[in-house]
Order: structure tokens, then C-alpha cells, then sequence
């Protein structure tokens, strides 16, 4: 068996070099043997991407990519594919993960001086990674045609009318149409799967390629190739495999356990990964009230918002992309590893990484004049790091660098906390200066307090009822399933028949649509009625609980009532009988002419409940919308309790490995 | 490792033990993780909410079926024949048992709880796959006795498919002589009521 086995790699590396590869990347790459935390992000990234591109695979199988079925192919992915949600999560978690473990791995690179020579051209197929991967998120956000997929990709490809002369014309290009529509869509979806993805797994093999080449620097930016043993080994060199490929694994089943916590537990992660409006499928006539872009893209788009004019703020915000591409020849101190060099390059990198941050939390917020000056004043500093680098970093004093690399450097525990704690101080003061966010949440006035709870089934049914009598006859929920909600509410079918649906033609496992004709609705409200299935995670189960309840009398509208929190909203106020009217005074008593001066409510005609009923039976309604909008997440939560605890497990076994074979190199 | 030795000899013995010991309990917990992984993806293959609502049972009201009619039901895409027996219709078919390939249906795919020549729950109502066991196209129902084109006066009534002439007998068992081998199949299906039949849901075994 043995001899047959080495007999077939004998015929193989005759005719394909597996074995002098496996050699030259893994069993005989010397390493510097004192890579610290900052070394993990590499072989992170490379894992995001198998992510990416397996998940990748998978979701196209069901997507379809045109206007009219994007939004609604994502949602039967998500509801009606089996495990289509948990692909779908790691998918859209794979995506913001990508961009953190890239950042962080950039950083690396630039504390260690990992850039300089000779390791150029490393640098130039990571960044050209970057910048590949910034068009692949971007095009792959459009692809859910969310609201935000929509608005977004609009104001990015609008960026390209900054170019004088042919600008108009680029942008309708790209479009391929005369507005962003399915065309666009379609384009972006080959680029997205195919296109960029070769384009990116070419620059990955280059970019080890390189590595390989020149071998990896280290924390102490002392090249190990200066000191090589009689067998021509690196004295402070050991095998990536098996040192650093069982190093490597200890440190994936961290990282995979932060990654499978956000998947199960917060996948959303607050609107940061999977923003709210993007619940609401694209409408070319509404931009929603906030837009801002995925937080990876923020910093960038800081720049571009700082620069008060349209075309150079096109050239700033491109500039900001490509200038770190030059960093190999801005640098001009000979030392790699900011250990040993001085204070002033320390204070201007962190205050980089601050500014850097500052950008990034200033992109995802409405801009104000405060934030705007913020904004420039890092903007200026942006540039400033990069361009004034010749002088800087010459001017900088340096340390002698050690001969051969220490397995003690670095700052210990405690001053990476403090250095950390630094940082942060550095862009939470500023943004703390420039803060005040001054809108309420819910319209008018603040949100009340909502917490959903979805083991609480006699609400879910009580609310699943509500909304079959008073809300369906206007308000389909056609990404859901009538069997589905009779099985999960535990309503059996034929009681779910007879009391939930009232048309006899209807089968179970149908979609709950209802018949009414979008046209004549939108003549008899002004504004089509829209399909609820997701209202709760569009706008949040707090707004939904608030608007219920927030009707109030108001002659001046076409149904005789308005909202405080939606003000001149179109929908009548269908749940009166159940609440009664309530009409609204202003700060002097007087009845309110304007929704923003409504200061108190008093009850006008009562209905068939009691305000505190009333309050419960919309607690029940917002719950069992809660519900529809995301049905799995009680198999999200169990399920992602047990991948947690495994990886717990998988973390103890592959940290004694770990521990086992470096005992050799202790 | 407290033996000084060891830690200057990391091959020795002992170490290598444990060493392969916990790289086979590393990769054993490993590729456990990896068999987890693979469990949505491969998941993901199964029939969607959308096709099992597609692929639900489904009901026919037979109340209204002639002696001697048969209707056409689609479940799953395919057609289901539906055909209402007339006694003379059901006299015929023991007759015919030996111009057949598979007259009691051994080998040919119906529910354990059908047997028989009739192969039906109710000798009355034979409900069967409209589709060739040869290559899948759709046989016609030809009822008429002694039709000169099925072959004269030895013709009971059954059906025939116009693609490469195979022939079934009322009960869709397929006669000898012909490209096709089983017997037409006879899909899963129950009576709900005296007037209603359902398509995909298995009768109670009695």
C-alpha cells in the first residue's frame, strides 16, 4: 500500500511538480518564528473568501437577477431554501468580515513596514485586492435591490458624471439604461459572480506568489535571510507546515467563533452589516430619508462628502482609494518595524488609524456643519500622512534594529491596551465634540419601548388573527407562507382554515398575497398599501408599535386622521373601532393644526377597548410582524448555540496541538 | 516536557505519541466541523417550500364522473388519469392476463396497498401516472372496444401511446409485444370521502 502510494506520487512529480510546490509554499517555507496576533489576519482573509465564494456559489443557485425577482428570490432563499438563511448570513457576514480581517491585515502591514523593499510588489497585489474587493462589494450589495442597494449604487455610479466632458454619458454606460434598472442588475450580477472573482483569486495566487518569493517579514522587520545555518536554513526560520498551519488552526477557530456569533446571533449587527431600509425592495421614485453606504466603504465616502464640490470630491475620493499604492516609495525611513523607530512615527500612524476611524463613523451619519469640518480636518490628515511621508519619516529618529529577530519585543500586554485605549480616545473625543444626533426615531416624537418575543405563541396568534381581519384585506405578506405560519404559531391547519384564511380557493402552502389591484389602491390612499412581511425589520418593530397607536383626529386629511409618527400618511385608521379617536392639542390647548405641534392627546370617541387592551392587541400585531419578518430565527438561535460550543471544543484540541509542536520552537 | 532532555530532542518518543495523538483528535473534531458545514449546503438541495407547495397532494371531486369517463389531474407536473370502470370493464381484465407481461403487477411500481388485476383501492376507480414506462410520453385513452386500430375484436379498451406504440389494458398493465416493460405506475393516493380522492397521500393500510 505504502510503495503504492509513493509510487503514484513518483509518477505525478514526474509529469506535475505537487510535491516541490507543497514544498516550496508549505513544508519548506521558512517563517520568522516570532509572528505575533497581527500574522493571523492573512490566512483569516483567505478563509473569508473559500466563505465567499462557496456561499457565493450557492445563493446564485436560487437568485434570480432581473427587477422584478431580485428582492423577492432573496427572500425565498431566506425562508422557503432550506438553510437558504444560513447561506444567505454567512454570505452578507462574509462580506463585512472580509473587510475587517483586510483593514487589520493593512495595518499590519504598515506598523511592521511590511510594504518596503523588497517586498513592493506584495504590496501592490494587496492593495489591488482592495481596491478589486471594494467593486465586487459594491456590485454585490446592488444584487439583494433593496432600497439601499438601489440609492446606493445610484449616488456611486452618479460619481462617475463628476468627469468634465464625457462624465453623463459614462454614467449611462455603466447603466446601460436611462435610470439604474433590471439592465444595470443584470450586468452587475456577471460582474459580481464571475468576472471579479477571477479577477480576485488571480491577484490572491500573485500576491502569495510574491510572498513566497521574497519570504514574510516579521514584527521586528529584521530579515531572517541575513542569518542562515550551514544547510542554507534561516537560523530564525521554521516550517510553515507544521508550525504555522497548527498555529494557524488554533487561531481560525477564534476568528470562526466571532464570524458564527454574528451569523446566528446578530446578523443584522444593528443595520451595520445588513442595513434596515434594505428590507424594502428598491423604489425608483423614494429615496429613503437616510442613506448612507455599507460601513466598509464609509471612510472613503467621508472624504468624498468633505470635498464641497462635485468633481473634486470625484478626484479626492479616488485619490484616497490609489494613494496607498505609493507607500513603498513615500516611505523613506530605513527601518521597517515601527519597534524601532521614534515617537513621531508612532503618533502619526495612530493618529492615522483615529482620523481613519473618525472618517468611518462620520460616513454613516447625515452630515452637519460640525461633522463637515470633522470630516475635512481628518480629510486634510488623510492626505497629509501619505504626502508629507518623504520628510516625516526621514526626519524620524530611529533605534538600532537587533540582529536577529527577538521573541520578546513588541509592547507587552499592557501597552497594547493602553496604545488601544489611546486610539480610541483619539476618535471618540472628536466625534463626541461634533455628536447630537436631534431627530426623534419615531417621526415626531420618540419611540416606546418594544420587545419582541417569539416563544410568546398565544400573542403570535392572537396578532396573526389581528392582521388576518383588519390588515390583510389591503396589506399582503407575500414572501410568507400560510402553512408556514400555521405550523411555527402551532395553529392547526384546518382551525388555521376556517379562522385565518377567508377565501375557500386559497391552498395552504401558497404565499399569502392578497387580490388587490395595486393601481386602483394607490388612487383610492395616494400610495399603494405595501406588503408587510418585512415592515419589521425595514422599520423596526419599536416604529411599528409606536405609529399604531400614535392616529389621531386631523379634518384636514382625506380620512380624517394623521399620524404623529408618519405624518400624512395615507392609511386610514383602520383599527378605530378597537381604539376609538383621540384628536391632539397643542402646548396652549388649542387643537393641533401641525403634527409637530401636538403636545398632548385626549381621547374624543371611545372604541371597543380600553386603551391598555388596545395597547395589547398592537403588542400582539407588531409581535407577530416581528414574526413574519424573519420566521427562522428560533432555528438561527438553537442552531448557532451548538456551532458556538463546538467551536469551544475544536478551540481546546487545536490549541494542545498548537502548545505540542512549539514545543520545538521554544 | 519537565525532562530537559526532551525539549532538545522533540522526536523523542514519547512526544511523538502525543504529538499524533492530538493531531488525530484535532482533525477527527476537525472534520467533524467540516461534515457540519456541509450539512446547509447540501440541505439547500432539497425540495424548497415553494416545490412541496407545488408538490402537494392534490383533491379531485369524482362525484360527477360518468361510468366509462375519465378526467386528467396534474400533481407534481405530471398528468394522474382518473378513470371511472364500468363492470363489463372490470369483468375484462382477468381475461386478458395472459397477453400481458406483468398481469398481477410484481414487477411494476404501485403502493403496497394496491394489488390485484383491478389495481385499485376501489375496483371502480383505477387512477394511474399518465405516463409511458417506456420513454414518458403521454398514453391516449382508447375505451372503444374492438377498435380496428388496436387490434380488432381482442381489444377490451385501454390505452395507447401514440409515441412508439405501447399498449395497456384498463387497468394500465402493458401488453406483451410491445417497447414498453412495467406496467403504467400507480401513484400514492387515498379516498378523503365516498366523492373526493387525493393525489400524493397514501391510503390507511387496513
Amino acid at each position: 500500500m505504502e510503495k503504492a502510494l509513493t509510487g503514484l506520487v513518483t509518477w505525478i512529480d514526474a509529469r506535475l511538480p505537487v510535491t516541490r510546490a507543497w514544498n516550496t509554499h508549505m513544508g519548506e517555507y521558512y517563517a520568522p518564528k516570532n509572528f505575533n496576533l497581527w500574522y493571523f489576519f492573512g490566512v483569516f482573509s483567505l478563509l473569508v473568501l473559500v466563505n465567499q465564494l462557496l456561499t457565493g456559489i450557492w445563493l446564485t443557485m436560487n437568485y434570480t437577477p432581473s427587477a422584478e425577482e431580485a428582492f423577492a428570490s432573496v427572500e425565498y432563499i431566506m425562508r422557503d431554501v432550506d438553510y437558504g438563511w444560513l447561506l444567505r448570513y454567512m454570505h452578507s457576514t462574509g462580506a463585512s468580515a472580509f473587510f475587517i480581517v483586510v483593514y487589520l491585515h493593512m495595518m499590519r502591514a504598515l506598523m511592521y513596514g511590511s510594504y518596503k523593499k523588497p517586498r513592493e510588489l506584495i504590496w501592490i497585489f494587496g492593495m489591488l485586492i482592495f481596491v478589486v474587493l471594494m467593486a465586487e462589494a459594491f456590485v454585490g450589495y446592488v444584487l439583494p435591490w433593496g432600497q439601499m442597494s438601489y440609492w446606493g449604487a445610484q449616488v456611486i455610479i452618479s460619481l462617475f458624471g463628476a468627469i468634465p466632458v464625457v462624465g453623463e454619458d459614462i454614467v449611462t454606460w455603466i447603466r446601460g439604461d436611462y435610470l439604474l434598472s433590471g439592465i444595470t442588475l443584470n450586468r452587475f450580477f456577471a460582474l459580481h459572480v464571475v468576472a471579479l472573482p477571477i479577477v480576485l483569486l488571480a491577484l490572491v495566487v500573485l500576491h502569495i506568489l510574491a510572498l513566497h518569493e521574497v519570504g514574510s517579514n516579521n514584527p521586528d522587520g529584521v530579515e531572517i535571510k541575513k542569518n542562515k545555518g550551514p544547510d542554507g536554513v534561516p537560523l530564525d526560520g521554521i516550517k510553515f507546515h507544521p508550525y504555522y498551519s497548527v498555529h494557524d488552526v488554533q487561531g481560525i477557530a477564534v476568528f470562526l467563533f466571532f464570524f458564527c456569533g454574528v451569523i446566528f446571533f446578530a446578523p443584522e449587527m444593528s443595520g451595520y452589516f445588513l442595513e434596515f431600509a434594505n428590507f424594502e425592495e428598491a423604489n425608483n421614485l423614494k429615496t429613503p430619508d437616510h442613506i448612507a453606504p455599507v460601513w466598509y466603504f464609509t471612510p472613503f465616502y467621508s472624504v468624498l462628502r468633505a470635498v464641497p464640490d462635485k468633481f473634486w470630491g470625484f478626484v479626492f475620493f479616488a485619490v484616497s482609494v490609489v494613494i496607498p499604492f505609493a507607500l513603498p516609495w513615500l516611505d523613506r525611513n530605513p527601518v521597517r518595524s515601527w519597534r524601532y523607530r521614534g515617537l513621531l512615527n508612532r503618533v502619526m500612524l495612530l493618529v492615522f488609524v483615529a482620523s481613519f476611524i473618525i472618517l468611518g463613523v462620520l460616513g454613516v451619519k447625515s452630515p452637519t456643519p460640525e461633522r463637515t469640518v470633522l470630516a475635512q480636518i481628518c480629510t486634510i490628515y488623510y492626505f497629509l500622512f501619505f504626502l508629507a511621508m518623504p520628510w516625516w519619516s526621514r526626519l524620524d529618529r530611529t533605534k538600532p534594529e537587533p540582529e536577529r529577530v527577538t521573541m520578546d519585543g513588541g509592547m507587552g500586554f499592557w501597552k497594547s491596551v493602553g496604545t488601544l485605549v489611546i486610539v480610541g480616545a483619539l476618535a471618540a473625543l472628536p466625534l463626541k465634540v461634533v455628536g447630537a444626533e436631534s431627530a426623534y426615531n419615531c417621526g415626531t416624537m420618540p419611540c416606546d419601548v418594544f420587545e419582541a418575543d417569539d416563544t410568546d405563541k398565544p400573542s403570535l396568534q392572537r396578532g396573526a388573527a389581528l392582521y388576518a381581519n383588519y390588515c390583510m384585506g389591503c396589506h399582503s405578506l407575500q414572501y410568507s407562507r400560510h402553512n408556514r405560519v400555521a405550523r411555527d404559531l402551532g395553529i392547526p391547519e384546518d382551525l388555521y382554515k376556517a379562522n385565518l384564511v377567508f377565501d375557500p380557493e386559497i391552498k395552504l402552502g401558497s404565499l399569502m398575497s392578497n387580490s388587490m389591484d395595486k393601481g386602483e389602491a394607490k388612487t383610492w390612499f395616494g400610495a399603494a398599501p405595501p406588503d408587510l412581511t418585512l415592515i419589521s425589520r425595514a422599520r423596526q418593530p419599536e416604529w411599528l408599535y409606536t405609529y399604531l397607536r400614535a392616529f389621531y383626529q386631523d379634518d384636514l386629511r382625506p380620512y380624517g386622521v394623521n399620524n404623529r409618527v408618519y405624518p400624512n400618511v395615507g392609511m386610514p385608521h383602520v383599527l378605530m373601532e378597537l381604539q376609538g379617536l383621540s384628536a391632539c392639542f397643542d402646548a396652549s390647548g388649542v387643537t393641533a393644526t401641525k403634527v409637530e405641534s401636538c403636545a398632548s392627546m385626549e381621547m374624543v370617541s371611545a372604541g371597543a377597548m380600553s386603551p391598555q387592551q388596545f395597547d395589547g392587541a398592537m403588542y400582539d400585531l407588531v409581535n407577530f410582524l416581528a414574526y413574519t419578518a424573519e420566521p427562522y430565527k428560533a432555528d438561527r438561535i438553537r442552531i448557532g448555540t451548538y456551532v458556538l460550543l463546538f467551536l469551544v471544543v475544536f478551540f481546546i484540541f487545536a490549541w494542545l496541538l498548537n502548545r505540542e509542536y512549539w514545543k520545538d520552537v521554544h | 516536557m519537565t525532562d530537559q532532555s526532551d525539549s532538545h530532542q522533540p522526536h523523542s518518543g514519547n512526544n511523538q505519541t502525543r504529538r499524533r495523538f492530538l493531531t488525530a483528535a484535532t482533525s477527527a473534531v476537525g472534520l467533524g466541523g467540516v461534515a457540519g458545514v456541509a450539512v446547509p449546503f447540501l440541505g439547500s438541495w432539497s425540495p424548497s417550500e415553494k416545490a412541496k407547495a407545488a408538490g402537494a397532494p392534490v383533491r379531485a371531486d369524482i362525484s360527477k364522473l360518468e361510468p366509462g369517463q375519465m378526467i386528467v389531474i396534474e400533481w407534481r407536473g405530471k398528468p394522474v388519469y382518473v378513470l371511472r370502470r364500468t363492470p363489463d370493464q372490470v369483468a375484462g381484465l382477468a381475461k386478458l392476463n395472459d397477453e400481458l407481461k406483468d398481469p398481477q403487477s410484481e414487477g411494476s411500481a404501485q403502493p403496497a396497498y394496491i394489488a390485484g388485476e383491478g389495481r385499485a383501492l376501489n375496483e371502480e376507480f383505477l387512477v394511474l401516472v399518465g405516463l409511458c414506462t417506456h420513454l414518458g410520453c403521454a398514453p391516449k385513452f382508447r375505451p372503444e372496444v374492438g377498435a380496428a386500430d388496436m387490434g380488432g375484436d381482442d381489444w377490451l379498451g385501454g390505452f395507447f401511446c401514440p409515441c412508439h406504440g405501447s399498449k395497456f389494458d384498463l387497468a394500465g398493465r402493458v401488453y406483451k409485444g410491445v417497447p414498453a416493460s412495467d406496467n403504467l405506475e400507480i401513484p400514492p393516493y387515498s379516498f378523503e370521502s365516498d366523492n373526493v380522492v387525493v393525489i400524493g397521500v397514501d391510503a390507511e393500510v387496513v
